[in-house]
């Protein structure tokens, strides 16, 4: 049990006015460098549980656990070691940053207050870039880029923060196929090279990689299944062709 | 300025260099923040605390400081969770200031019509006196200070709220630290602009420095420079044609903005 990097315990999420919580009694279990896949429908809490694990949204009931602190007390450290590509995000053309920023700010959690970033700081960020074929945009505005180059840049800043943990929330929405292929891959290779962790949300069965193993099915806010990647996709299929 | 002592007349360039300086640097946060009508509102409780002051022979100054930062812990938390549209709280509590403001005004024994009640409205550069000058020093260097300091803190803070509390900034104190510095500027430079119109020095430098460019350093940069020139060439017009000082701040700045959104290159499809 001191192994498990994310630990949720009988954990409910509402959200500012609501009375229904958004996730409920969720008790998951992730081993560090484990790949899980979210999957369900929309609504189903998918980006609540996410947002819930890193602390974006404080949960209402329940303890939640990660890299074996209490997200509800030291969540702002907690955040500068995961990684989390939002669903959504709308940058206007006026939005003051460029490309290169913005992937910067991925790592000012970790660089902390009153540091400048260093070379080290700056080679990251190149690096993630170029992984991401960035490079050619990084003093762009990012405002002016398209959404799937923006999809991009968020992925880039996740990676550039060298997380531990990484939570991706439909990462490939704004991307063309090959685009989805190379990302994939991409994600795949962190977590096998890196032993990073990675919880990847999708709405779709086709998207899930080969490389991950495991599957959690969420619908109306609970857990309905989680396990080995072929059972609940079959589980999945069975209750869809109902 | 014709006939004016020289040590006055730097008196009051260095009080309006400073003070748009101070206001062009908060100013970027008030823009990109969207704390405008926060701002409005703070600047006429300013005034409304000044003129209390000024009624009940206090320093106005002080009040006008309590009224700014009352204001900031009132409608900071309402106005940080989007809970109430700015435009209401704009409309609900610019008119009652203004009342309170006034009736102070109004109570105020033999000042009701004097100078000083009326510097309170539009600004008068022969109330400012050389520690206001001292005054405006500290806070603008503070204000300059704080943000080379936190400059990272900021920019994450500009950029996206959400996004910096993802990568691991708190981003409430900056936030807070920020309305605090606003209700602190407004106050002082209530004696300079006057209540009425110290807000226009917080939205159009830095509304034209967004118009130019996308790097905040240069944001920042041009932002303080604009309000130095806005201020100064207020003051020079104001001189040259016996207007009243906040006035002229605002034909300029109206005049500058406007240019700027006609040349603003961020307007211009490439
Ligand atoms: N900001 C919000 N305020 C209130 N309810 C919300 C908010 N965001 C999501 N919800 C509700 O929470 C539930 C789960 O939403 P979400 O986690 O976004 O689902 P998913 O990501 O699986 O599509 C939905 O019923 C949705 O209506
Ligand atoms: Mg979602």
């Amino acid at each position: 049990m001191a192994d498990s990097i994310i630990e949720l315990k009988n954990v409910s999420t509402v959200y500012e006015g609501e009375r229904v919580p958004a996730i409920r009694d969720i008790d998951l279990t992730i081993e560090s460098g484990e790949f899980v896949a979210i999957i369900g429908p929309n609504g189903a809490g998918k980006t609540t549980l996410l947002e819930t694990i890193n602390g974006l949204l404080p949960h209402t009931r329940g303890q939640v656990r990660v890299l074996g602190q209490d997200v509800a007390r030291f969540g702002t450290q907690l955040r500068s070691q995961i990684g989390y590509v939002p669903q959504e995000f709308q940058f206007d053309e006026t939005t003051p940053v460029l490309v290169r920023d913005v992937v910067l700010m991925g790592r000012y959690g970790r660089i902390g207050l009153f540091r400048r970033p260093t070379a080290e700081d700056y080679a990251q960020v190149q690096e993630a870039l170029e992984l991401l074929g960035l490079a050619e945009l990084a003093e762009r505005p990012l405002g002016k880029l398209s959404g799937g180059q923006q999809q991009k840049v968020l992925l880039a800043r996740a990676l550039a923060k060298e997380p531990k943990i990484l939570l991706l929330d439909e990462p490939f929405s704004h991307l063309d196929c090959a685009a989805r292929e190379e990302v994939a891959e991409l994600i795949t290779r962190w977590h096998r090279e890196r032993s990073l962790t990675v919880l990847l949300v999708l709405h779709d069965l086709e998207a899930i990689p080969q490389s991950c193993h495991r599957v959690v099915l969420l619908n109306g806010g609970r857990i309905r299944h989680d396990g080995a990647r072929e059972r609940v996709v079959r589980a999945f299929t069975l209750a869809h062709r109902e | 300025m014709y006939g004016l002592p020289w040590s006055l007349i730097i008196t009051l360039v260095s009080g309006a260099a400073l003070t748009g300086a101070a206001c062009g640097l908060l100013g970027t946060f008030v823009v990109r923040l969207r704390l405008s009508s926060l701002g409005f509102t703070m600047s006429h409780a300013a005034f409304a605390g000044a003129a209390l002051g000024l009624a009940l022979g206090i320093e106005p100054l002080t009040l006008a400081l309590v009224g700014a930062i009352l204001t900031a812990a009132v409608l900071g938390p309402i106005a940080e969770r989007a809970k109430l549209p700015a435009d209401v709280i704009t409309g609900v509590l610019f008119p009652l200031t203004m009342a309170l403001g006034l009736i102070f005004l109004y109570l105020a024994p033999g000042t009701a019509m004097s100078s000083s009640a009326l510097g309170l409205l539009w600004g008068s550069l022969f109330a400012m006196t050389r520690e206001d000058l001292f005054r405006l020093l500290g806070l603008a260097g503070t204000i300059a200070l704080t943000v080379w300091l936190f400059f990272k803190e900021f920019q994450a803070l500009l950029f996206d709220r959400k996004l910096a509390e993802e990568s691991g900034v708190p981003t409430r104190p900056f936030y807070y630290l920020i309305l605090f510095l606003t209700g602190m500027t407004i106050a002082l430079a209530l004696r300079l602009v006057g209540g009425l119109l110290v807000f226009v020095l917080l939205q159009s430098p830095a509304a034209t420095a967004f118009q130019f460019f996308y790097d905040l350093k240069k944001i920042f940069f041009w932002a303080a420079l604009f309000g130095v020139i806005y201020a100064g060439a207020g003051l020079g017009l104001s001189f040259a044609f016996d207007l009243p000082l906040g006035s002229a701040i605002v034909l300029i700045s109206t005049l500058g903005f406007g240019l700027a959104v006609w040349r603003s290159p961020k307007r211009r499809r490439t």
